[in-house]
């Protein structure tokens, strides 16, 4: 079965141009014009990755992302204008997982997709929990829970989350990170990091304005610790 | 200002002094004289009178003495055409002889014209009178004494003195008020304008008291007004003009890669010009993009995000990022472990400006090389070359937009943008740092060596002075200088957790 992407674009013609180049690349395209449109597909056939143009008629990209986010963890791309304007952060606080800035080559959307889908590591069968605290992963069910009950974060989260875990207390640079998680080289975004690592402390910590477990090493990076 | 109205005044008062000085002079003078005159005259009839009928008085100094004048002396000379040494008498013998009355003087009585005259005598002014009496073979004479007058004018001299400069310090001080009071502003206003042509757009000037400058100042700044809305206006329109064409290029993008998918399936002529269509959209990408970056600095949206990096290691990366990934990097050795906060994203857009540059001109970089100069405390990163060299004439132009070297000759299949160059510019500017290009010669030794080496400059200066093969263009030197300063902790940012 292949994997499904849905895109949420208005202008036809890149939707079209879209379709045919991903299609080459092996996916099966789903389309949606209005954010409005998306949500109605994504309803009824949930895609594997959703790609999200900001700039939409009706209700804008960042809205969808959010409803989309209230009962999924799908990879969202979102497509921006510009890479250094607050649109980046905004998307990635809606939800997004990563962005691409028009115009991209879809080539480069395929391999960031590619990122997005990997898997998460797997458990060692000797322990296929992590306890941190409150806190349970379980790596190979993708689930996480706090005082028993399952908090629900992204498959990007989650998969941040075990990478932190796979050592605790050892330091990761945000170049490293965005090299394991999002498949980026040195020039990656470190907001990307930064963002997700504030929605990661939302859902798990007590305080997040105080982490206990997901602490930041000024110019180092990040670190997880029980 | 001041000058000219010190100048005025003092002129002004200068005329009126002298004026009124020689005027009351000459009248002063003038009166006495006339006044004497008629005295001396009157005198004289009362001495003919007396002489008259052959009696004289027994005691002419005395009858002398008694006549009423102002004069200091009067004197009679009898019998002066019988006796060669006529008896004279003198109401005041102090005075002086006889003989100190001037000789033109005399003579002139005594050839029968009344006269008067002004001599000076021991440094004393007189007023000398002389009338002849012919009837009785006399002279009359009269000496006035014209000290307390002098002393009068030379007073009335000083105090005009002393009211010329009062009055032309005064002038000044005028002077030298309004122009403060007309020019300042003005300088005001010239500052502003100068502040607006160099890129302030949105310099004002304070609100003025006077009536007549607040007209200049409201003038003023309604046109700095419109004219930073018109530049903004203008600059907005470049970067949405950009703007606008990404969704097409978007469309050109994403179709002209599932034409190269199938491009072996293509004819021999739709391949030829799938190519063409292929470069031109990706030239055409970096254009837009360039435009939508440059047109952020016009607009003053342009923010520096800094973060400390290893410089060495953080060239490798932008290096190794670009298609030139075998340019080496050399540090000097106090430059290896150099850490400096730096806009990643901006220096490695630099970075890859100057190594693409040097490919399109220069046959691609030969190295990047960092030096840094502790004592100044800067980092020079120097993109080398060896190619033709840029024409000291142009090595300024190349950094505008859109200039091309005469060297670059026809528009190639690997040309830019045109925007390279003067982005490296503006993002090595918001820096604090500045580029620029030179030459490198056949004298000059490997600049990376160049620290270490010890040169005798002597001896260098001796030879190249006896170098007889003229100087030759080895290639050329880009060298972008960065401010270096001490990381703070505050430096390191410090995500979003806050």
């Amino acid at each position: 079965m292949g994997t499904r992407i849905l895109t949420v674009e208005d202008d036809e013609r890149i939707r079209s141009a879209v379709k045919l180049a991903l299609e080459d690349e092996g996916w099966i395209v789903d389309e949606a014009a209005t954010g409005e449109e998306a949500l109605e597909r994504f309803g009824a056939n949930p895609s594997d990755v959703v790609l999200i143009d900001i700039m939409l008629p009706g209700i804008d990209g960042f809205e969808v992302c959010r409803s989309i986010r209230r009962t999924s963890d799908v990879p969202i791309v979102m497509v921006t204008a510009r890479a250094d304007t607050h649109d980046v952060v905004a998307g990635l606080e809606a939800g997004a997982d990563d962005y691409l800035t028009k115009p991209f080559a879809p080539k480069e959307l395929s391999a960031r997709i590619r990122a997005l889908l990997r898997r998460v590591r797997t458990a060692d069968p000797a322990s296929p929990h992590i306890r941190i605290g409150d806190l349970e992963i379980t790596p190979d069910d993708g689930l996480v829970t706090k005082r028993g009950e399952q908090v629900h974060v992204t498959k990007t989260e989650f998969r941040l989350l075990v990478e932190l875990a796979s050592s605790m207390g050892r330091v990761f640079s945000r170049e490293v990170l965005l090299e394991r998680i999002w498949g980026y080289g040195y020039f990656g975004d470190g907001r990307l990091v930064d963002v997700h690592i504030r929605r990661l402390r939302t859902k798990i910590e007590d305080d997040p304005a105080n982490p206990r477990h997901v602490i930041t090493v000024r110019g180092l990076g990040y670190k997880l610790q029980p | 200002m001041t000058l000219a109205f010190g100048l005025g005044a003092l002129l002004i008062s200068v005329a009126l002094s002298t004026s009124t000085w020689a005027f009351t002079r000459q009248t002063q003078l003038k009166q006495r004289e006339g006044d004497q005159m008629n005295t001396a005259v009157r005198n004289a009839r009362v001495v003919r009178g007396t002489l008259t009928g052959g009696s004289r008085p027994e005691k002419m100094r005395d009858f002398l003495a008694a006549l009423p004048t102002g004069a200091l002396s009067s004197v009679v000379r009898e019998q002066v055409s019988t006796s060669p040494e006529p008896p004279t008498t003198s109401s005041n013998p102090a005075v002086g002889p006889f003989e100190d009355l001037p000789e033109s003087l005399r003579s002139t009585v005594g050839a029968g014209s009344a006269a008067k005259m002004h001599f000076r005598a021991d440094d004393v002014p007189y007023l000398g009178i002389g009338i002849p009496i012919p009837s009785v073979d006399a002279e009359y004479y009269e000496i006035l004494d014209l000290a307390e007058l002098e002393h009068s004018l030379e007073r009335l001299a000083v105090y005009l003195t002393t009211a010329t400069v009062l009055a032309s310090a005064a002038g000044a001080s005028v002077g030298w008020w309004a122009s403060r009071r007309t020019l300042a502003p003005l300088r005001e206003v010239s500052e502003a304008a100068e502040a607006i042509a160099g890129g302030f757009l949105d310099t004002r000037l304070e609100a003025e008291h006077d009536p007549d400058l607040a007209i200049l100042v409201s003038s003023f700044n309604e046109m700095a007004q419109a004219l930073q809305q018109r530049v903004e206006r203008d600059a907005r329109f470049a970067s949405d003009v950009s703007h606008e064409l990404r969704s097409p290029l978007m469309t050109l993008a994403a179709s002209a890669e599932v034409l190269h998918t199938r491009r072996e399936e293509l004819p021999e002529r739709s391949r030829s010009a799938l190519d063409l269509l292929i470069e031109d959209v990706e030239r055409f990408q970096e254009l837009v993009s360039d435009l939508l970056e440059i047109s952020r600095f016009d607009s003053g949206a342009a923010d520096l995000q800094l973060e400390p990096v290893v410089l060495s290691e953080f060239l490798r990366q932008a290096v190794r990022h670009t298609s030139h990934r075998h340019v080496p990097v050399i540090s000097s050795p106090n430059s290896d472990d150099l850490v400096v906060a730096i806009d990643k994203r901006r220096m490695a857009q630099v970075v890859a400006n100057l190594l693409n540059n040097a490919a399109r001109y220069a046959n691609g970089a030969s190295a990047v090389v960092v030096q840094y100069r502790p004592d100044e405390a800067e980092v020079d990163v120097i993109v080398e070359d060896e190619g033709p060299g840029v024409d000291p004439a142009e090595q300024t132009l190349i950094f505008e937009r859109f200039a091309r070297g005469r060297s670059a000759g026809a528009r190639g299949s690997d040309g830019g943008s045109g925007l390279g160059l003067a982005l490296v510019s503006e993002h090595v500017r918001l820096h604090g740092g500045r580029v620029r290009v030179e030459n490198r010669m056949n004298t000059a030794s490997n600049p990376a060596e160049r620290d270490n080496e010890v040169k005798p400059a002597v001896d260098a200066d001796v030879d190249s002075a006896l170098d007889t093969e003229a100087a030759v263009v080895t290639g050329a030197r880009f060298v972008v200088v960065l401010p270096v300063r001490e990381i703070a902790e505050s430096d390191y940012p410090e995500g979003l957790d806050t």
